[in-house]
Order: structure tokens, then C-alpha cells, then sequence
């Protein structure tokens, strides 16, 4: 195996990441929006989970990426599941319109 | 492994009524709850306890098993019954058998739940009085908590809401403030290692705790002293911490204020008895005036603000306030009188208040109303009822041969003649003036609702109580009775129990 | 249990199983209970009589027959331990009054036969089970040998009084009475049960009698100086004497707790002549005969019961006068009875009082069933304005009335001119000496010219004189089971004074002072319970006018004079054919005596505009301060939560945005901590 860049370049690549999918859940307000920078920010994880497992030399980090990718599908799915059920209840899928769910 | 069958039983009977019809959900319970008042019973007669459960006396009924490991501590299933503990296992076996019967008349709806609830509380009551590991004893003394909020909450009065959660927030707020301090004293002794009461009390009374995030030991015990004293305080209640009693007597139903009276507000007594008054002498010294000084408000205090009342509930709950300050003076007293009587008392209040709840609630079966001013001559209607409410009015006012006057002479005597309470007789006459106002309340508001012509505003004739609403205060009467002729049964275990905690006092 | 003693606890017992027949049974009984009654006490009275003779044959009987409660006490004088028991005391002075008590509660059942089973009453068998546990508890009290178990009893027979008082619960004033009877007796008891545990305390017990007594306690005490609760060892012996004398004032209805008396009259007129006359109220005084041993080493103590005793007698004969209820004369004459019988204890003179208790037990239960007949004559009819003529209609009431007033009067030779002679002449020996006694006598004298006064007031007002009303005229008839207590009470107030003829003694040297050789241990007795070893005990000086004789004489010359002076002027007021009430005369003294001297407003007040208040003042302290503080500390959180929570919008994006806000924070904080930034 060739020797790549230092791990600190793959950091750097998911906080860049987090970053653009946290901008994306701070300022849009599309539902579907939302899901997508949740993803990014999801696989911005993913990266340093394997950036670190190949630093650390073992397959831990790997794994768990693959399992948060198992979960972000279910979590898609539950998501679109939500996102539907809000559209059919509010005719919009403008996450802050339905403020009903508080106190 | 007898201990373990009582809770048992309570806890299986409590499921079972839980999903039983609630048509059978009354008698069920009442079948069910024969069984751990028929066994506590034969364990009181079997009884062979010898000393206090916390200083190394023969425990009757013991067991011990360990359950878990936090860190370095070991956290044990340990049970255990001594000559203080006994008589009050068996008061709320007995009482929850009747407190039950006594539920047939009132409660007419949600009936298997209720009953189930009823049998909850006695498994946790039970296990109150017999835990000797503070987690496991703590673990019922908060699910005391539970059922009692439901019972109140659920089945209570008008205003129940308020009252359940009045309950339920004082005296868990109480709770808080006493568990911190106990973990912060068992943290703080040297060489403890489970959370095993006996093991806790040997080693503060050995030389108390350490010093512990740079408090000093002897202040820490204080600290720790009155914290708990302040826990177990609301939980008896002593004024000023008394206010959510009458409330939760008010709006409790019948069976509910019963075990309200008969047994809770023993836990905070009895809890007081185990922890401060046994595990902290030097602090019961330093601090006996201002115990016994809010022992003889909470006297007078509560007799006064009975005389002040026109709900024969709330008379008997301040009354009950009234009552437990004579346990405290007994227990500051620190004679073997003054704190065998105070658990006396806590006996004969729980069989004496059980009654005067019980009559009343018959009395509000027939009649709707609670209020003095509402009725006048019932002695005309319900003469058998009030026969019984006359009788347990006097012994409420400590009429000799019943067992109030037994508990109220011994902590009179014992407190009068205490060696560790500066001006003993001055505070002890001071309480006895409770006797007076006790018959004042109760004779005036006899006079204005059970005496007189009969006046009732209703539209349906008020006729003689069931036998199953009277039958067990004819039993909790004969106790009482049986208990003031025959003091002996259960004050020589007691007193074999409290002498090695007075030590050397006598 | 030796011999005969072996049967003394069934003396109490028999009227306990009568008042648990009565109660239980009674309903399906033919006479309602009133049966099972007579037979328990004419038991009790039977070996009651048995014990008499048992201890006039010279034995004693002191044993304790239940253990109560044991237990380690470390008390004022040293000992460490103390036992609580019931025990059985019997000697000549209780084997007296079981014979009083057992006597009158058997005339007074046989009596409610024909006063209360007459006239479809309902709650008979309540009424008999009342009049069963009270003699139980009498009698219970009677026999004891200590002073827990006379407190308990003493509290018991004050239960039963409530009870029985209340009979008639129907009505607005009996409750209200019985529930007075009770209170007020309770706040002497108060004080009673403060001595008991005060003297349980001081010498680690309450035996009356024996090496083991407190009474013998307290006399080591005093010899040795020991100090007792900071004081000096006769002070806390007085102290301690008159705490248990506020029992003693509170049932024996003396000055200021007598209020509660004249409302107990409320009750079955049975009912006051057992309890309200002869035997509950004279537990009082019977309680310091008990222990007159500890109350005789306090000279202190002995002023007071004295002085109390003396001033009591005045002060409700005086009231008396003016009264119209037939009962309530006969309840203010009782109350200054039993001044007269605190006077004689207080100064020493044991058997005096003790005689006089007998004496009055008998003729003032006679007087009350005589009432009691009278009642029944007039259809149930109190007011003796309203009576007259009765003396040709009904022969024996009027003749046995007319032998108690003579007793009640002090006119030789009826029985209570003897005792109250005795009482008078004791307190005037000693009062030649002791100006504070001396001022008792003077009130005791004073006394007993309204007694007479206003004893034949109502004999002349009641029997004498033309019918005043169609029921007067037309009186009802009256049974046997009346006639028959009447006669046999009306015999004993006649004869009953043969027991201590002091003053003929005096004067022929003859040894007729039976009832003071009784008491004095001629028979049986039980060491340091004699009235010799008392009379030792007592620290008065005696002084005598001229000599002995003459003293007696002129004392009891006075005292005669005096009641036959009231007589007369009852005599030319009121037996007249239309006697007039006379009453305008008294002018403003009259409505001070109308109103009792204004006693019980005061202690109305007491209750109603003292304490009452205070305690709704208590209830809204409650309710507003402390209560308000509670409901506060939960406004306040729930208005916290109330803030609060509005940062909870909705929105998800704005949580979204104070996680972030909070990450951040949380980074600066720990960066600072970590010294990142330095």
C-alpha cells in the first residue's frame, strides 16, 4: 500500500464537509434540504472514521463507517417518511412551518 | 427468607388484582392480603430478635445476599426485623388488610386498579421497615411515593391534582436533600465499604467521618445530622414542614388516608429513630432544645390549628401533626421511656388515627359531607358508626386502658425525667398541654356533628353503616384496647431494641 | 391472695361484665340491662361488705395483681428502675368507700328502675352500661394501690360522667354540658398527670403505701435534704402535691374548676346522684385521703387545700340561695359540701373529712333520688316554683327528703351536723394558730348559715305550702324501686353520724369514736396509713379557747345556731302557703349570685373568645405564611419554567442553531480551561 496523504488532510476534508451540511441545516429551510446536509455532515463522520482506522492500522473505523451507513438509510428513509407526512398535513415542506410540536 | 415471602406475596397479590375483573378486585385483594398479615403475625409470635437491628443485635428473619458492586462498594439485599421494626411490620399488614375492607363502601370505579395499588404499597411498606441496606431501603422509600400519588391523584377529592402533587414534590424534594447528605457521610467514613446500615452506624459511632472535600468530620456529621432530620422532618411532619398533610388528607378517599396516617408518617418517625437518633448522639445532644422545641410547637401548634378546623378530615390530619410532635419529644428524650413510648406511639397512633379516618369516612359514605357545620345528631342515624368514633376520639385524647394514653405517659415520663434534654420537665409539661386542647377539638366538633337533634340536608334517608364498613374498626378498636391493657406485648421488644441506642443514658 | 382478699378484684369486675352484658345484650334483655346491673353491684356491695368485716377482723390486703409496664428509669433520687402496675389496696379507709360506692350504685340501679324504665326511654341498655362501667371504674379506682392506676381510673369515671351526662344526646344542652364536664376536668387532670409523672420521676414510684411508697420516698427526701429537680426537697414536695391537686379541684369540683357541676345536671337525675354527688366527685377528695400522708408533709399544700376548701364552701353555698331548679341547689350544695371536706383534709383533720365524705355520699345521693322522686311526682317537671303541697301526697319522699335536709342543714342529730361539727372543730383548733386557717373556718361558719337558708328554701318550696300548679296538684304515683332507696338512704343520713359521736365522747369519756379508731388502726391497717401516724405527719399548732370543752362546745353551738338560724329565715320566707321570691331585696347582689359570680363567662370566654380565635389566627398563619411560603417555592418554579421554556420555538432550525451555539461554548470553555488560548 502506497503511502498517502497525512491524516490531517482528511480531517481537514470533513470538517469542511460538516461544515457546508451544518450551513446547510442553519440557513435553508426546505425539509428535503435538511436530509441532504444531514447526509453530508453523516458522511463528513464517515471520513474520519476511515481516514482514522487506516492511521490506526485496523478495520474498527471501517466498520463503523459502514454501519452509519446503514443507519443514514434507514434514517433517509424515516426522514422522506416525515417529510411526506408533512407535506400532506401543512401542504409545504418548509421545516419551520409546523411549530406545533413544542410546550 | 420470611421477609422476602411477606413482600412477595404483597407484590404478586398487587399484579394479580392489577389485571383481575373489578368486579372481584376488593375481595381478591382482601384474600390476597390475609395472607401477609396472617404471616407477620405468626413472625411477631415466633419473634427472637434480641438488641437494635443497627447495633449488633440478633436480627429475627435476616438475609443478605449480595447484589451489586459500584466501585469499591457492595450494595446487598439485607433484611432484617428487630423489636422496633416487628410491631411496625406487623401495624401495616394489618392496617392494609382493613384499610382494604374498609374500600368497598367508597370506591366504585377503577376497582382492580385500586386494589392493586393498595397491595403495592404494603410490599414497599414492608419493605421500608425490614431493609437494613440503605439502596434497598431507599429504593421503598421512594416507591412508597408511587402508589400513594396515584391513590391521591387518581381516586382523590375535588381538588386532588394539587394535593397528589403537593405530596409527592415535598416530600420527594425531602428525600433529595436527605440522600445527598447520606451518601455524602457514607463517602466520608473510613473503611465503609457497603451501604449496609449496621456497618455505617458501627462506624460513626466509632468516630464519625472523615473529613470530606475539605469539610471538617465532626462538622460534616452536623451537616449531615440536619440535613436528614429536615428529610425525615417533612416526611412525619413536624411544623413548619406540615402544610401538604392536611391537603393530601383532604383529598385522599378513605383507605388512602388511612395508610396516609397509619403507616407513611411512621416511616418518617421511624426513619428518624434509625438514622439520626442512632447514628448521631453526640449531634442529638448538641441539638435536643431546638429538637424539643419544635417537638412541643409541633404539639401545640397542631392542636390549635385542629380547634381552628370545620372538615373532621383536616381535625384528625392537624391532629395527626399534633400527635407525632409527642413522638419526637419521646425520641429527643433519650430515655428508655421517652424512645421506647415514641415508637409505642407510633404503633397505637397508627391503629388510633387508622380509626378515626376509617369513622369518618363511613360517616362521609352515608352522609356526603365532612363538614361539622353541615350536620348535627348523627348519633341518631349510625349509632354503632359513631359509638365507634366516640371511641376512637378518646383514645385520640389518651383515655386510659386504650393505647394512646400508654404512649403518651411513657414519653411524658421518659422526657420528664431525661438526662440529656436541659429543662426536660419545662418542655414536657408544655406537650402535655396537648392533652387538653386534643379533648377540645374533638369534644367540640363531637358535640356539633355526632350530638344534638338530628339535621341532615339530604334527600334520601341516611341509615346504619354495612357490617364490612364497621367490622374492621371494631378490630382496629379491640387492638387498641388490647394494646393499652396489655402494653407489654409489643414495649418489651420495643424496649429491648432502644437500649443500645440510649448506651449508657438510661 | 390470702382468705377473703382473694375475691377483691371481682368487686371491680362485676360491673365490668355488666356493662359488657348491658351493652351487648341489653337490647333483648326484659329490663333493658338495668338486671345484669342490680345483681353486679348488689354482688360488689355483698363483698364489699365482706371486706369490711374482713379488715374490721384486723387483716389488710396490699398486693399488685397485674404488671403494666417495667422498664429502666433513672430518676431524682436514684433508683433506676420503675414498675408500672395495677394493684389492689385494701384497707380500712378503702373498705369504707367500696362499701359507699358499692352501697349507692346498687340503690341508685335498683332506683332507675323506676326512674328511668318507666316511660318507653330509649338507649336503656346505653344508659346501663354507662352506669356499669362507671362503677367498674370506681370502684377500680377505689382499690387501687397507686397513683397511675388511681389517674387512670380518675380519667375513666370522668369518660363515664361524659358519657352519661350526655345521655340525652338529642338535645342541644347535654352534649354541650358533658362535653364542659369533660374539659374542665380534663385541665385539672392536666395538671394531675404532670404530678403523677413529676413524682414517678422524683422517686421512681407511685405506690401509696409500703416501704416502697412515694409517700415514705418523699419523707427520706425530706430528712435527708436531697435536692430534686433544682429544688429543695419540701418545695418540690408541694409543688408536686398541689400539681395532683388540680385533679383532685378539677373532679371535686372545688373553686375555680366547680363550673362545670351545676351543667352536669343535665343528666338522668340518677346519674347525679351516683356520679355528680356521692361517689365520682368525691374521688377528689378520696384521692387526698389516699395519699393525705405525702400532702401532710407539706404544710404549704395542706393551707391551700384548706383555704380552697373554705373559701369553696362559701362561695357556692351563697349561689345556691338563689336558684329555682331543685337539681341546681342540690349541684351548688354539693359543690360546698365537698369545700367543707377539703377544709377538714387541709387542716389535718383526716377523719373529719373522711367522715363527712361518707356521711354526705349518703344524704346527698338521698337528696337527688328524693329530686329524682320529685321529678317523676311532678311529671318530669324541675322548677320548684312550679311544686308545693307535695308533702301530704307523697308521705315517703317528703319524710326522706325532709332527713337528708336535715343532714345537709347540720341539725342534730342527723348525720351531717356530726361530720360538718368535726370539720368546723379541727379547722378551728388549728385556725386559733394559723390566721390563713383561721379565715377558711370563718368562711366554713358563714357557710353554713346558707346552707340551712337555702336547704329548707327548697324542702318549704318544693313539699310545703298550697299546690302552685295543676301537676303539683295531681302529682304521679311512685314505685317500690323508688321507695325503697329513699328509705334505706333516709335511715342511713339519720343514723350514719353514730360512727364518730366525737363530741359526746368529749364529753362522757365514753369510747364511741368508732370511725376514728377504724381509721386510726384499732382494726386492721396498714402501717404508716393510720390517722395517728398522719396526724404526726402535720406541722399545725393547735390552740384552744379556754380548754378543749369549752371550744368544742362554742364551735359547735356556733355552727348549730347558725344552720338553724338559716332554717328559720328559709322558714318565715317561704313556708307560707304563697311564698313570694324575695328576691328583690338582694338588688345587685342578686344578679352577680343569678349569674354564678360570672364564673362561667369567664371561662367561656376562655375558650370561646380566647382561644378559639387564636386558634383561627393559627389556621390563617397557617394557611397564608407557612403554606404561602410552600405554594410560593412552586409559583416560582413553575413561572421560571414558564420563561424558560420559550426557547423552545418549534423551529427546528433554531435548535439546530443553539446546538451549534452550544458546541462552541462548550469548546471555548474547555479551550480556556485547557489553556489553549494563553
Amino acid at each position: 500500500m502506497s503511502v498517502a496523504a497525512g491524516v490531517e488532510y482528511y480531517v481537514l476534508l470533513s470538517m469542511g464537509l460538516f461544515c457546508i451540511g451544518l450551513f446547510g441545516i442553519l440557513t435553508r429551510r426546505n425539509a428535503l434540504m435538511f436530509l441532504m446536509s444531514v447526509e453530508l455532515m453523516l458522511n463528513a463522520a464517515n471520513i474520519n472514521l476511515i481516514a482514522f482506522a487506516f492511521y490506526h492500522g485496523n478495520l474498527t473505523g471501517q466498520v463503523f463507517a459502514l454501519f452509519t451507513m446503514a443507519l443514514a438509510a434507514a434514517e433517509v428513509a424515516v426522514g422522506l417518511g416525515i417529510i411526506l407526512v408533512l407535506y400532506r398535513n401543512f401542504r409545504d415542506v418548509d421545516v419551520t412551518v409546523p411549530t406545533t410540536m413544542r410546550w | 427468607m420470611m421477609i422476602e415471602a411477606l413482600i412477595a406475596v404483597a407484590l404478586v397479590g398487587a399484579l394479580v388484582t392489577f389485571v383481575a375483573p373489578n368486579r372481584v378486585a376488593g375481595k381478591l385483594a382482601f384474600a390476597i392480603s390475609l395472607v401477609p398479615a396472617a404471616l407477620s403475625l405468626w413472625m411477631f409470635s415466633a419473634f427472637d430478635g434480641v438488641g437494635n437491628a443497627l447495633l449488633e443485635g440478633d436480627l429475627a428473619y435476616e438475609s443478605q445476599y449480595e447484589w451489586l458492586e459500584l466501585s469499591e462498594y457492595t450494595i446487598s439485599w439485607f433484611v432484617g426485623l428487630d423489636g422496633i421494626s416487628m410491631p411496625l411490620v406487623v401495624l401495616t399488614t394489618v392496617l392494609c388488610t382493613l384499610a382494604i375492607v374498609s374500600s368497598w363502601t367508597p370506591i366504585d370505579e377503577r376497582e382492580s386498579q385500586f386494589y392493586g395499588l393498595v397491595l403495592f404499597i404494603e410490599a414497599n411498606l414492608i419493605g421500608v421497615f425490614a431493609a437494613l441496606d440503605f439502596f434497598v431501603w431507599f429504593i421503598f422509600w421512594e416507591a412508597v411515593l408511587i402508589p400513594m400519588y396515584l391513590l391521591i391523584g387518581v381516586w382523590g377529592g375535588p381538588r386532588r391534582k394539587y394535593a397528589a402533587i403537593k405530596f409527592f414534590v415535598y416530600t420527594n424534594v425531602a428525600s433529595l436533600l436527605m440522600f445527598g447528605a447520606f451518601i455524602a457521610l457514607v463517602f466520608a467514613l473510613p473503611e465503609v465499604t457497603t451501604f449496609a446500615l449496621p456497618e455505617i452506624a458501627a462506624a460513626m459511632l466509632a468516630g464519625g467521618p472523615e473529613a470530606l472535600f475539605g469539610v471538617a468530620g465532626s462538622t460534616l456529621a452536623s451537616i449531615v445530622f440536619v440535613a436528614m432530620f429536615l428529610g425525615f422532618a417533612v416526611k412525619v411532619p413536624v411544623v413548619p414542614f406540615h402544610t401538604w398533610l392536611p391537603d393530601a388528607h383532604v383529598e385522599a378517599p378513605t383507605p388512602a388516608s388511612v395508610l396516609l396516617a397509619g403507616v407513611l408518617l411512621k416511616m418518617g418517625t421511624y426513619a428518624l429513630l434509625r438514622f439520626n437518633f442512632t447514628m448521631f448522639p453526640d449531634q442529638v445532644a448538641a441539638y435536643s432544645v431546638p429538637i424539643a422545641a419544635i417537638a412541643v410547637i409541633s404539639v401545640i401548634y397542631g392542636a390549635m390549628l385542629a380547634l381552628a378546623q370545620t372538615d373532621l378530615k383536616r381535625i384528625v390530619a392537624y391532629s395527626s401533626v399534633s400527635s407525632m410532635g409527642y413522638v419526637i419529644l419521646g425520641l429527643i428524650a433519650y430515655t428508655q421511656f421517652g424512645v421506647g413510648g415514641a415508637t409505642f406511639q407510633m404503633v397505637s397512633h397508627g391503629l388510633i388515627s387508622g380509626l378515626m379516618f376509617m369513622a369518618v369516612g363511613v360517616i362521609y359514605n352515608a352522609t356526603h359531607t365532612r363538614m361539622v357545620t353541615d350536620m348535627s345528631g348523627l348519633a341518631d342515624r349510625m349509632p354503632v358508626a359513631v359509638g365507634i368514633l366516640v371511641a376512637g376520639a378518646f383514645g385520640y385524647m389518651g383515655l386510659p386502658l386504650m393505647s394512646g394514653f400508654y404512649g403518651e405517659f411513657t414519653i411524658f415520663f421518659g422526657s420528664f425525667h431525661s438526662q440529656l434534654l436541659e429543662y426536660a420537665p419545662l418542655f414536657t409539661a408544655a406537650a402535655m398541654f396537648g392533652i387538653v386542647i386534643v379533648a377540645g377539638y374533638l369534644l367540640f366538633a363531637l358535640q356539633r356533628t355526632v350530638f344534638g337533634p338530628y339535621r341532615l340536608e339530604t334527600d334520601y334517608e341516611v341509615g346504619r353503616a354495612p357490617l364490612h364498613d364497621v367490622a374492621p374498626m371494631f378490630v382496629l378498636l379491640g387492638l387498641i384496647i388490647l394494646l393499652g391493657v396489655a402494653p407489654e406485648l409489643i414495649f418489651e421488644m420495643i424496649t429491648d431494641a432502644v437500649d443500645p441506642i440510649i448506651g449508657g443514658e438510661v | 391472695m390470702e382468705g377473703a382478699f382473694s375475691y377483691a378484684p371481682a368487686i371491680a369486675a362485676f360491673p365490668l361484665v355488666a356493662f359488657v352484658v348491658a351493652l351487648a345484650f341489653g337490647k333483648y334483655m326484659p329490663k333493658k340491662g338495668a338486671l345484669a346491673g342490680i345483681l353486679a353491684t348488689a354482688g360488689s356491695l355483698l363483698l364489699s361488705v365482706v371486706m369490711l368485716v374482713a379488715v374490721a377482723s384486723g387483716e389488710v390486703y396490699h398486693g399488685t395483681i397485674y404488671e403494666w409496664a417495667v422498664g429502666d428509669a433513672l430518676t431524682e433520687v436514684g433508683a433506676d428502675g420503675i414498675e408500672f402496675t395495677f394493684g389492689i389496696l385494701i384497707d380500712p379507709l378503702s373498705a369504707l368507700m367500696l362499701v359507699i360506692v358499692s352501697l349507692v350504685a346498687f340503690l341508685v340501679h335498683v332506683f332507675s328502675l323506676g326512674y328511668m324504665n318507666g316511660e318507653g326511654e330509649t338507649g336503656l341498655p346505653r344508659y346501663y352500661a354507662g352506669l356499669g362501667l362507671f362503677t367498674f371504674s370506681m370502684l377500680s379506682f377505689v382499690l387501687a394501690d397507686n397513683l397511675l392506676m388511681a389517674f387512670m381510673f380518675f380519667e375513666l369515671v370522668g369518660l363515664c360522667s361524659f358519657l352519661l351526662i350526655g345521655f340525652w344526646f338529642r338535645t342541644r344542652s347535654a352534649p354541650s354540658a358533658a362535653k364542659k364536664a369533660f374539659l374542665v376536668t380534663r385541665f385539672g387532670d392536666y395538671f394531675f398527670l404532670i404530678g403523677v409523672v413529676a413524682i414517678a420521676s422524683t422517686f421512681g414510684t407511685l405506690q401509696f403505701a409500703g416501704e416502697e411508697s412515694f409517700v415514705a420516698a418523699a419523707e427520706t427526701a425530706i430528712a435527708d435534704g436531697t435536692t430534686l429537680f433544682g429544688f429543695g426537697p419540701e418545695t418540690w414536695v408541694t409543688i408536686t402535691g398541689l400539681l395532683v391537686l388540680g385533679g383532685v379541684i378539677g373532679k371535686s369540683a372545688q373553686f375555680p374548676l366547680h363550673t362545670w357541676l351545676p351543667d352536669a345536671m343535665e343528666g338522668p337525675t340518677t346519674v347525679s346522684a351516683l356520679i355528680h354527688a356521692a361517689t365520682m366527685v368525691a374521688a377528689g377528695v378520696y384521692l387526698v385521703a389516699r395519699m393525705f400522708g405525702y400532702y401532710a408533709q407539706s404544710p404549704t399544700a395542706l393551707s391551700i387545700i384548706a383555704f380552697v376548701g373554705g373559701f369553696t364552701a362559701l362561695f357556692a353555698a351563697t349561689m345556691g340561695v338563689v336558684k329555682d331548679d331543685i337539681k341546681q341547689v342540690l349541684a351548688y350544695s354539693t359543690i360546698s359540701q365537698y369545700g367543707y371536706m377539703m377544709l377538714g383534709m387541709g387542716v389535718g383533720g383526716y377523719v373529719a373529712g373522711v367522715f363527712h365524705l361518707m356521711n354526705h355520699a349518703f344524704f346527698k345521693a338521698l337528696l337527688f333520688l328524693g329530686a329524682g322522686s320529685v321529678i317523676v311526682l311532678m311529671h318530669h317537671e324541675q322548677d320548684m316554683w312550679k311544686m308545693g303541697g307535695l308533702k301530704d301526697k307523697a308521705p315517703v319522699t317528703y319524710w326522706t327528703f325532709l332527713a337528708g335536709a336535715l343532714a345537709l342543714a347540720g341539725i342534730v342529730p342527723f348525720s351531717g351536723f356530726w361530720s360538718k361539727d368535726e370539720v368546723l372543730y379541727d379547722a378551728l383548733i388549728v385556725g386559733l394558730e394559723q390566721p390563713v386557717i383561721l379565715a377558711a373556718y370563718a368562711m366554713g361558719l358563714l357557710a353554713v348559715f346558707f346552707t340551712g337558708f337555702y336547704t329548707f328554701r327548697m324542702v318549704f318550696l318544693t313539699f310545703h305550702g298550697e299546690p302552685r300548679t295543676d301537676t303539683a296538684e295531681n302529682p304521679h304515683s311512685v314505685g317500690w324501686s323508688i321507695k325503697f332507696p329513699l328509705v334505706v338512704l333516709g335511715a342511713l343520713a339519720l343514723l350514719a353520724g353514730v360512727a364518730n359521736l366525737a363530741p359526746v365522747a368529749k364529753l362522757t369519756g365514753m369510747d364511741i369514736t368508732y370511725l376514728e379508731f377504724w381509721l386510726d388502726g384499732e382494726y386492721g391497717y396498714v402501717e404508716g396509713l393510720t390517722y395517728h401516724d398522719y396526724h404526726e405527719l402535720v406541722a399545725f399548732e393547735e390552740g384552744y379557747i379556754s380548754s378543749e370543752t369549752v371550744t368544742m362546745l362554742l364551735g359547735a353551738g356556733l355552727s348549730l345556731g347558725l344552720a338553724v338560724a338559716g332554717a328559720v329565715t328559709a322558714h318565715v320566707l317561704y313556708n307560707v302557703p304563697e311564698p313570694t321570691r324575695h328576691t328583690a331585696k338582694l338588688g345587685g347582689a342578686y344578679d352577680v349570685l343569678r349569674s354564678n359570680y360570672y364564673q362561667d363567662e369567664y371561662q367561656v370566654w376562655l375558650a370561646e373568645g380566647l382561644t378559639l380565635p387564636l386558634a383561627r389566627a393559627a389556621d390563617r398563619f397557617d394557611q397564608t405564611v407557612i403554606d404561602g411560603v410552600v405554594n410560593g417555592v412552586s409559583t416560582a418554579s413553575l413561572f421560571g419554567g414558564d420563561r424558560v421554556k420559550r426557547i423552545q420555538t418549534g423551529i427546528v432550525t433554531n435548535y439546530a442553531a443553539l446546538l451549534v451555539a452550544g458546541f462552541i461554548a462548550l469548546l471555548l470553555v474547555l479551550g480556556f480551561i485547557g489553556g489553549w488560548f494563553l
